[in-house]
């Protein structure tokens, strides 16, 4: 029997068919052009399914369209270089880190705040000239209670000198900015300073036992968490609420040493087409009745909106005052060296 | 071809120009481009780092572990379809087609589940005395080439399958009454039979294979790099795109040399007989 001979077309039939996937290939850009709508830039996994269902109904209130895209912030970045002058986003979700990237490079614009009706209801820290702050995420240590010792860990420190840790901590590379943020609070216990990353790397070669959780990113890490692979990763207090909406056994601790935070901004692509869709749902995300919703489980964001009550849930981990405590890392100096330290880290990793 | 067939392949040889070969040109372009000129520095910074050369390697042994496993596998089940009868056939197809209809992450995901701990490979093994304790298989090569067999299998079955469509099973029983023994029958008859099916299944399972991003970077971790999370990194972290694009160049000519001794192979009529 020959299995070709078994799906037969005829011409006309093959063209209808080819004719359709170019026609439904096209179908983005068509809705994009016809509706005026604005194309975002979030994170895959909980934020991008928060944004799709809180964001886009207000911003259609508001007369646009809005297509959450999803997307991790290096790839976002890569993506924009890669289309000088034709953006495929209109705004950008990002860190510090990435936000200094994508200024050097000349790939967002300042914004005009008199264009956010809720610009005023943003603490002044979170009013940046390169778009607000939406939401301030919390780092450090989630872990399965069941499957570590206590008393619970209180800091990077006890992760490795206490070998009831040994083997159930996974970390990840320097590209991402959770580690990032972890290995400069390492650097500065077992180092001389945020920098001193030759510390961190001989604190590994000495426990090569940690170097076999080592995974590609945080989005892993919460696969491997579900499964029961890993026990103690390096987090957010958003990657833990998404881990209990899941039904999981999931906590977390703040370092004893400082949690390190990341505010997470909205940018304005540069040579966008859609700047008053744009304006729309960057003002949809700080406005009070977006940031009532995003506080809630699953995703537990901490709201910048200053009309916006603190959940129990939220004040747990952080509270108002505390946010202003918080580590903030020197991003300028991780982008200096971050290109060396992944080179090195991988290195070491791979053996 | 005639001269008069040109007008015909014109569609096909503009679109291949404009989609593949352009791109080719602008890879291979940015993998040369320094700030006063074409320059190979990207290619001596590659070359210039034994990690980059062991991550190489590494790549090229992951697509030749593949090739052998799933020709292991592979065989016996394209035999099992040249045998068997027209409901057998169908079955076969249909296992065969079906995982290539489910996403390559999904199945990628799939197998997080069956190395892990708690997984069946690992009750398994306990379960048989064979370990103490419950072990995991994720993110060691091992793992990752049972979860590539499995991906890539099907590349494989379907050549040998549709090779051995177009032969006559009496081919074997014409053997037998002639006294060959079933080993002399598949070494003398059959293997050159299937050779052309294999040099072609074993080209697409090596490409597969070496540049399968996701089940590398999931399955395989971070403690075994291969060359495309080289690339990713340059381009999606490092945003080094020469490097990245010199590091492409050199994938795609390491692959290309192995496609064309394959394809040089399978053009060998002592190699392959009069299959």
């Amino acid at each position: 029997m020959n299995v070709m001979k078994d799906f037969q077309i005829t011409r006309r039939g093959f063209g209808f068919l080819a004719a359709g996937v170019a026609a439904s290939a096209m179908l983005p850009f068509a809705a994009r052009a016809a509706g005026g709508g604005a194309v975002a830039a979030t994170f895959p996994g909980s934020w991008e399914d928060a944004y799709r269902a809180v964001l886009t109904p207000m911003v259609k209130d508001a007369g646009y369209d809005l297509t959450i895209a999803p997307a991790m912030a290096q790839d976002q970045l890569a993506k924009i270089m890669a289309s000088p002058g034709n953006p495929p986003y209109d705004t950008l979700l990002m860190s510090p880190g990435q936000m200094a990237v994508a200024i050097e490079k000349d790939l967002i614009q300042k914004i005009d705040p008199s264009k956010l009706k809720n610009w005023g209801m943003l603490d002044p820290s979170f009013q940046g000239e390169y778009g607000p702050t939406v939401t301030i995420e919390v780092n450090g240590i989630a872990y399965n209670p069941d499957l570590v010792p206590k008393p619970k860990p209180k800091g990077y420190r006890d992760l490795f000198e206490n070998p009831a840790y040994s083997g159930k901590v996974s970390w990840t590379g320097f590209a991402s900015n959770t580690a990032v943020m972890a290995y400069t609070e390492i650097a500065k216990i077992f180092g001389s300073g945020p920098n001193d990353m030759d510390a961190v790397f001989k604190l590994f070669k000495d426990h090569p036992e940690h170097l076999k959780g080592v995974v590609d990113s945080t989005n892993h890490q919460m696969t491997l968490f579900q499964q029961g692979e890993i026990a103690v990763f390096m987090c957010s207090t958003g990657n833990v609420a998404r881990l209990k909406s899941l039904g999981l056994n999931a906590e977390f601790v703040q370092p004893e040493t400082g949690s390190p935070a990341a505010p997470v901004n909205i940018h304005l692509t540069k040579g966008t087409a859609n700047l008053d869709a744009a304006y729309a749902y960057m003002d949809a995300a700080i406005s009070k009745a977006a940031q009532d919703q995003l506080k809630e489980p699953p995703t537990e964001m901490f709201p910048t909106n200053k009309d916006v009550a603190l959940t129990p849930g939220i004040e747990a981990y952080v509270t108002r005052d505390q946010i202003k405590t918080m580590v903030y890392p020197d991003w300028v100096a991780i982008n200096k060296n971050r290109d060396g330290w992944i080179r090195q880290f991988d290195a070491l990793v791979a053996g | 071809m005639k001269a008069s067939g040109f007008p015909y392949v014109l569609p096909m040889l503009l679109l291949s120009v404009a989609f593949f070969a352009t791109p080719l040109a602008v890879l291979v372009g940015f993998s040369f481009a320094g700030p006063g000129g074409a320059t190979l520095e990207h290619y001596a910074r590659f070359f210039g780092d034994a990690f980059n050369f062991r991550v190489l390697v590494n790549t090229a042994r992951l697509g030749l572990e593949t090739v052998i496993g799933t020709t292991l596998l592979g065989v016996p089940i394209a035999l099992l379809y040249w045998h068997g009868g027209r409901n057998l056939r169908q079955v076969l197809i249909f296992l065969t087609l079906i995982p290539m209809l489910t996403s390559n992450v999904v199945r990628t995901f799939a197998w997080i589940v069956i190395l892990g701990r708690q997984g069946p490979i690992s009750e398994a093994l306990v379960g048989l005395g064979l370990t103490g304790m419950p072990t995991s298989l994720l993110f060691t090569e091992l793992g990752l080439v049972m979860a590539m067999c499995q991906i890539d299998l099907p590349l494989i079955i379907l050549p040998l399958i549709a090779i051995l469509s177009r032969t006559p099973v009496q081919l074997t029983e014409a053997a037998q009454v002639s006294g060959a023994g079933p080993w002399r029958i598949f070494v003398t008859v059959l293997l050159p039979l299937m050779l052309p099916g294999l040099l072609a299944g074993w080209i697409l399972v090596f490409a597969s294979t070496s540049s399968s991003f996701v089940t590398q970077a999931v399955i395989g971790g971070a403690r075994n790099v291969y060359v495309p999370q080289l690339i990713y990194r340059e381009v999606g972290t490092l945003f080094d795109w020469p490097l990245a694009s010199a590091i492409a160049v050199v994938l795609l000519l390491s692959t290309g040399c192995l496609l064309v001794a394959l394809t040089m192979m399978s053009r060998h009529r002592r190699l392959v007989g009069h299959a």
